[in-house]
């Protein structure tokens, strides 16, 4: 009995112990694909801001505040998107969230932290429109339609381009609405579109495509595909003999390490935009990339890149707003807060938020040289 | 206490409304089960029943009762002009055939200006509540117990049984089974209406094969001999990953390992015809002794 008691005594001990050293956290709710077809894209995300937020609590937290990630697995169904959401909303009270990974969960559950008023920032999120579901949706993943207009400039002017091949995956929202975009931008810039080819997910070889491409000589091919059907693409089209003097053009598929990896020399010379590249020289990414690899054993994508970035730029405003244990103004104080951020260095270069909550962030141009990303043009 | 019940029923209750959608289906396909027939198309028949109740409800502003009959409606017509055909095939080649079916309503949607293609539908209003689908799901109840009694309910036993012996006593059983199949199909039309209306967004990636596949393990989990199987089998499927979500990455592999359990010790799903009868005389059992 006396064992009991005692034991009863300890429980309630480090019951009162755990209240207090939790009463002074921020409780953030991380949404992400963690099983499933989509985890290759969701885990980096993770990682990012796992070690975003191991960082910030080392240096002592936020004004003295620990952050504390309840993580969990959407699984990229919109469905669980949803369930997620509003367990952390209603249930774990959290302040903000990230997430979804995909924009088309995205467009499921953020209306919900939308409704009950909580911040939602997407780090992976590009389609046109997530940010006009409501005043509470963020995101500092740049959309397709502020990068690649730049990508396709930029080449021709470098290129002399006359007429190119357009190539798209139209069964994917990604590299669809890639496309819509290269299409705008490529008629923006008088270029003549000798072909335009589809293919699907998953499909393997691409020679009908490639071959009719070849027959019709264009200056480069703008292909937006998923890094697997992209590295694909490139091999073929080089063993099928298109001359490595037409450039590949590619969305944001095209931006991943693994484009070089898989496709090896078939990747000379391709052409992509995207923000952040892992070997910019910046320190704060040196930095990142080392403690990434150091912590995951892995290089980090784009997409870890922006996760990380995100927690930081949420810890700008998190800095500036005196918590109340109010949760609902709380939530209230840090939206208006988090939309006044402004020119924060990350490793993905100077980053603010404009009037939508869209990303503005300059895209650089990249080409691939030697295997490596370099800077095409800034 | 009432403002922990609110907690949890706002946290939930897109749980809960999943669970009766998904009872839908489950439902839609034991129908066509229950005539022996294996049709994977019913994935695809949700998608048309939610993209029709969507698009009616976004741009014509039908009203949510119209939109969702019209869900229904479209799929069954479909189910009637390929059920026809289709219906002579039987076993694994029926299945193929919906599968194959099924794949084309994807790529269709995929292609079409109005659906959005692989966008998606963005922005579907909130129409769906608790009492639509309560009432829904009430009227398909009362239909299937009313069904199993009925002259429609037997001759669909009958062909399961045995088609040919069934043939020779003079049923049509192609006929009946084209008219299971398109009710089936006006099912998962609803179910796909209702939940367009609750989740704000559809895309033609969510009525491929994966989703085919789970309706289909909904009722054989549950069990295809009473209505009661699939219900049960849909209700724990969608339930356990979220009770069991503190696995975190392993919660769907013990999805997994329930469904061999099952299938190993209760070959005729979780509940079967003689669940009643056993737990009846379990108890008197009890009583005696």
């Amino acid at each position: 009995m006396k064992l009991f008691l005692k034991s009863l005594v300890l429980i309630f001990g480090l019951i009162i112990v755990a209240t207090f050293s939790f009463a002074a956290e921020i409780k953030i709710g991380v949404a992400e694909a963690l099983t499933g077809p989509i985890a290759k894209y969701g885990v980096p995300i993770r990682n990012g801001f796992t070690l975003a937020a191991e960082e910030i609590n080392a240096a002592g937290g936020i004004n003295g505040n620990k952050i504390n990630l309840i993580i969990e697995d959407e699984q990229g169904k919109k469905e669980e998107a949803i369930n997620v959401f509003k367990k952390f909303i209603f249930q774990d009270k959290v302040l903000a969230i990230f997430g979804p990974t995909l924009s088309n969960s995205a467009f499921a559950a953020d209306p919900v932290a939308n409704a009950s008023k909580t911040v939602v920032f997407g780090t992976s999120n590009t389609a046109e429109g997530i940010t006009a579901i409501g005043t509470y949706v963020f995101r500092n993943s740049i959309a397709e339609a502020d990068i690649l207009p730049a990508v396709v400039k930029t080449s021709k002017n470098k290129l002399g381009l006359k007429k190119v091949a357009i190539m798209y995956g139209n069964d994917d929202s990604f590299t669809k609405s890639g496309y819509d975009v290269f299409k705008k931008a490529v008629d923006a810039e008088g270029l003549q579109i000798v072909a335009t080819e589809t293919f699907a997910k998953g499909d393997i070889d691409y020679s009908a495509q490639l071959t009719k491409i070849k027959s019709l000589k264009p200056d480069a091919i703008v292909c937006s595909a998923l890094v697997e059907e992209a590295a694909n693409i490139v091999l073929q089209a080089r063993k099928l003999g298109i001359p490595e003097s037409v450039n590949f053009i590619g969305g944001n598929g095209f931006n991943s390490p693994k484009l070089a990896e898989i496709a090896g020399k078939a990747a000379e010379g391709v052409i992509s935009g995207s923000p952040w590249f892992l070997a910019d020289p910046n320190a704060k990414n040196q930095a990142f990339v080392k403690a990434y690899k150091a912590k995951f054993s892995s290089d980090p994508d784009q997409f870890a890149a922006q996760a990380y970035d995100a927690l930081y730029i949420m810890s700008e405003a998190l800095k500036k707003i005196k918590l109340t244990g109010s949760i609902d103004s709380d939530r209230d104080v840090l939206r208006d807060e988090l939309a006044k951020v402004k020119n924060y260095n990350g490793v993905g270069g100077k980053f603010s938020f404009d009037a939508n909550r869209d990303a503005e962030q300059k895209g650089r141009v990249l080409i691939i040289k030697n295997g490596k990303f370099t800077v095409y043009s800034e | 206490m009432p403002e922990l019940i609110t907690s949890f029923w706002q946290t939930y209750n897109t749980l809960f409304y999943t669970v009766f959608v998904h009872g839908m289906l489950a439902l839609s396909i034991y129908i066509t089960l229950s005539c022996g027939q294996l049709s994977l198309g019913n994935a695809a028949f949700m998608g048309i029943g939610a993209y029709t109740a969507a698009l009616l409800t976004m741009k014509a502003g039908a009203p949510f009762g119209i939109s969702l009959i019209a869900g229904g409606f479209l799929p069954a017509v479909v189910a009637l002009i390929i059920g026809i055909p289709t219906l002579r095939l039987s076993g694994v080649y029926l299945a193929m055939a919906t599968l194959g079916f099924g794949e084309v309503v994807r790529v269709v949607i995929l292609n079409m200006e109005i659906t959005g293609g692989s966008l998606g539908l963005n922005g579907v209003p909130l129409k769906t509540e608790l009492w639509h689908l309560i009432l829904v799901m009430g009227i398909l109840i009362y239909f299937f117990i009313k069904l199993r009694n009925s002259r429609f309910g037997r001759i669909l036993e009958a062909i399961n049984e045995d088609e040919v012996a069934a043939s020779v006593m003079g049923i049509r059983a192609t006929y009946y089974k084209v008219w299971a199949f398109a009710i089936g199909a006006f099912i998962a039309g609803v179910a796909g209406g209702l939940n367009a209306h609750f989740t704000f967004f559809i895309s033609p990636r969510e009525y491929g094969f994966e989703p085919a596949v789970d309706i289909l393990t909904f009722a054989v989990l549950g069990g295809t001999r009473t209505l009661w199987g699939p219900l049960a089998g849909s209700t724990i499927l969608t339930i356990l990953p979220e009770l069991f979500r503190f696995l975190g990455p392993y919660r769907l592999a013990l999805n997994g390992i329930i469904l061999v359990l099952v299938v190993l010790y209760l070959p005729n799903g979780i509940v079967n015809r003689d669940t009643f009868t056993n737990l009846k005389r379990f108890f008197k059992k009890e009583e005696n002794a």
